[in-house]
């Protein structure tokens, strides 16, 4: 990261750079990191529903940077064909497309780790729920437990898996892989407690708009979503996709 | 008519919770339900019920030692569970679990060992087969009542409390709306009861001459109880979520209420509890039949509620579709803890014929 110029990075990278305390010579040169309280970071994620492409290229590039075996995914983008009423689009097109990136949301009351028998799910200070693997038994409560799917069995592990906020890299002051590569800028990753930072700017400005997946199982997801359509906010009512990935295991 | 959503991409998550973990449910089930059968004659002292309380005991037994295995092969990393009693979870009641089954183990060990003492000191001086083994396990083949009752209150202790937490473990998990119901820990214990007997049943058509009719015939009577006590509690359940009187039921009906699947699931298990309730009340002497049913009735039960519900997807539309993979992850679950029970089963009637388990007042216990 210290070689990157922040000239030449995205928006949403730009300001998430300047929340990273680690001080290089760019850096300092930077406006001063106004990390507020504490100084601690919040990691969490705006997902702008309306600039997403459907690319897949975040699910891709999360498959790479964690090897994710085939057939899992940490994170992908759900995409779905929408009926258009007439008044939407006057007898131009039967059908939509609506595109919604899904992955853990981080929650700030995540259902998934009271329920983990030997204490391997857990919280970070910086707010990323992540997982022991040293101590995953891999029973898969934790599984059951989030209400999102976000969660599974790691055939080659063994072990519960799920996004981590690409957590290794954001301890080494990098994105998370599908922030870098998200080709519409629909992911904006970044430090809830900075206010300059572009996420709690963004967020603040869009109040509103910003909506949770399943709000009302109280889990407080630290993924947001402008843009979110209210049809796919909990379990979609639709018919269901026929295409499953192979199975790579036996 | 097309829908107005169309899912075109999106991943299908596979059952996490395999085929061991229904033949852990069912069989610990079978064994807590089998062992509350044990009681009547054992301990209470029950004119008639002493060799259908000691073949229960049995059955109790057999279930209560295949069950854990189904349960570590569950695990996907068998060999860390040692981690449950190295980092114990308070806010997590599958870490107490792991503390509550040797409760429910031990004190079931030491009560049927105490119970079945008499018989295996007297199946030694008879020269039965493993007599040697029959004697040593006697170690003196005295009765002690007050060592029996004390054993068998540990166990009560183990059974409530097993009872209670694969119960309640499930039943926390809100984000499946099918298993979030105050009503499942109800559902498992009345099918569990219905199992135990079930299997006493079993055991006591094949005794020599069938089976004490008498026996049987009470026993038939406590099933067709828990028949009813199953189709009050599904009605209860059905009533709650289609008036909406209770959000949470709405929820778990409106969740399978779509599926031609659940439909067939639905009725079938219905359909199944009242054949067996008409059988019991009509046709008492008929054990064979009516514990057969009661066994498959509870284990489609847990079939249904655990694979069927990891059928429902939490944000997808629509249902997953399960396949049982023939391998370690799906068949061979059911087929490996099959074999184990008829292993431990057959061990222990060599060591301890069926018919001097079932012979009624044979040790006075
Ligand atoms: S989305 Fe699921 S896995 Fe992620 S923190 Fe929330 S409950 Fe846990
Ligand atoms: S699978 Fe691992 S992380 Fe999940 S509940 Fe079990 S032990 Fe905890």
């Amino acid at each position: 990261m210290k070689d990157q110029d922040p000239r030449e990075v995205s928006a949403s990278r730009r300001a998430f750079l300047r929340g990273i305390p680690v001080l290089t010579a760019a850096a300092v040169a930077l406006p001063a990191p106004a990390l507020a309280t504490h100084g601690k970071h919040h990691w969490a994620m705006l997902v702008d529903v309306r600039k997403c492409i459907g690319c897949q290229a975040c699910t891709v590039a999360c498959i790479q940077e964690n090897a994710v075996p085939e057939g899992s995914f940490r994170t992908v983008v759900s995409t779905y064909s929408v009926k258009l009423t007439d008044a939407d689009h006057p007898a131009t097109q039967p059908a939509g497309t609506y595109m919604l990136p899904r992955l853990c949301n981080h929650c700030a009351e995540p259902p998934c780790i009271p329920v983990c028998p030997v204490g391997a799910t857990f919280k970070r200070e910086d707010g990323i729920v992540a997982v022991d693997g040293e101590r995953c038994v891999g029973c898969a409560y934790c599984v059951q437990a989030c209400p999102y799917d976000a969660r599974f069995i790691n055939h080659a592990t063994n072990k519960a898996d799920k996004c981590t906020f690409c957590a290794h890299r954001v301890d080494a002051g990098l994105l998370p892989a599908c922030v870098e590569t998200c080709v519409g800028g629909a992911r904006i990753f970044g430090d809830l407690n900075d206010p300059q930072g572009e996420l709690r700017r963004r967020l603040d400005a869009a109040k509103a708009e910003v909506k949770v997946l399943k709000p009302e199982q109280g889990t407080e997801p630290r993924v947001f979503y402008i843009g979110l359509d209210e049809r796919f906010q909990g379990k979609v009512e639709g018919q269901g996709t026929l295409w499953q990935p192979r199975k790579a295991h036996g | 008519m097309t829908p107005d959503i169309v899912e075109t991409v999106n991943v299908a998550r596979e059952v996490a919770w395999l085929p061991w973990a229904v033949q852990y449910f069912f069989l610990i089930g079978l064994s807590y339900g089998a062992y509350l059968v044990s009681l009547p004659g054992l301990v209470f002292r029950r004119c008639g019920w002493e060799g259908i309380s000691r073949l229960a005991l049995l059955a109790a037994l057999v279930c209560g030692l295949t069950a854990p295995v189904a349960l570590l092969a569950d695990l996907h990393q068998p060999g860390r569970f040692w981690h449950f009693y190295a980092y114990f979870t308070p806010s997590s009641w599958m870490s107490w679990g792991a503390f509550f089954i040797p409760v429910y183990l031990t004190g079931l060990i030491l009560y049927a060992w105490l119970a079945f003492r008499p018989a295996l000191a007297r199946h030694a001086e008879d020269g039965g087969r493993l007599a040697g083994l029959a004697r040593g396990l006697a170690y003196g083949g005295h009765e002690s009542r007050k060592a029996l009752v004390a054993a068998a209150l540990l166990a009560f202790i183990g059974a409530a409390l097993v009872a209670l937490y694969t119960g309640v473990e499930v039943m926390l998990v809100r984000a499946r709306p099918l298993w979030h119901t105050p009503m499942l820990p109800v559902q498992f214990f009345v099918t569990a009861v219905a199992g135990g007997l079930g299997l006493a049943l079993v055991f006591n058509r094949y005794l020599p001459d069938g089976g004490d009719p008498a026996a049987t015939r009470r026993m038939a009577i406590a099933l067709a109880l828990t028949q009813c006590a199953a189709l009050l509690v599904g009605a209860v359940w059905l009533v709650l979520g289609m008036s909406g009187m209770s959000p949470v039921h709405a929820q778990a009906l409106a969740e399978v209420a779509p599926s031609a699947n659940w439909k067939v699931s639905a009725v079938w298990a219905a359909v199944a509890t009242v054949v067996t309730l008409a059988i019991a009340l009509k046709r008492p002497g008929s054990g064979l039949l009516i514990g057969l049913l009661a066994l498959h009735s509870a284990w489609m039960m847990r079939w249904t509620i655990f694979i069927g519900g990891q059928e429902v997807p939490k944000t997808g539309a629509g249902y997953y579709s399960y396949q049982l993979p023939l391998g370690p992850e799906g068949l061979m679950g059911i087929v490996g803890t099959a074999g184990l029970w008829i292993f431990l089963f057959v061990v222990l009637t060599t060591l301890l014929p069926l018919e001097r388990i079932g012979k009624s007042g044979a040790t006075g216990a």
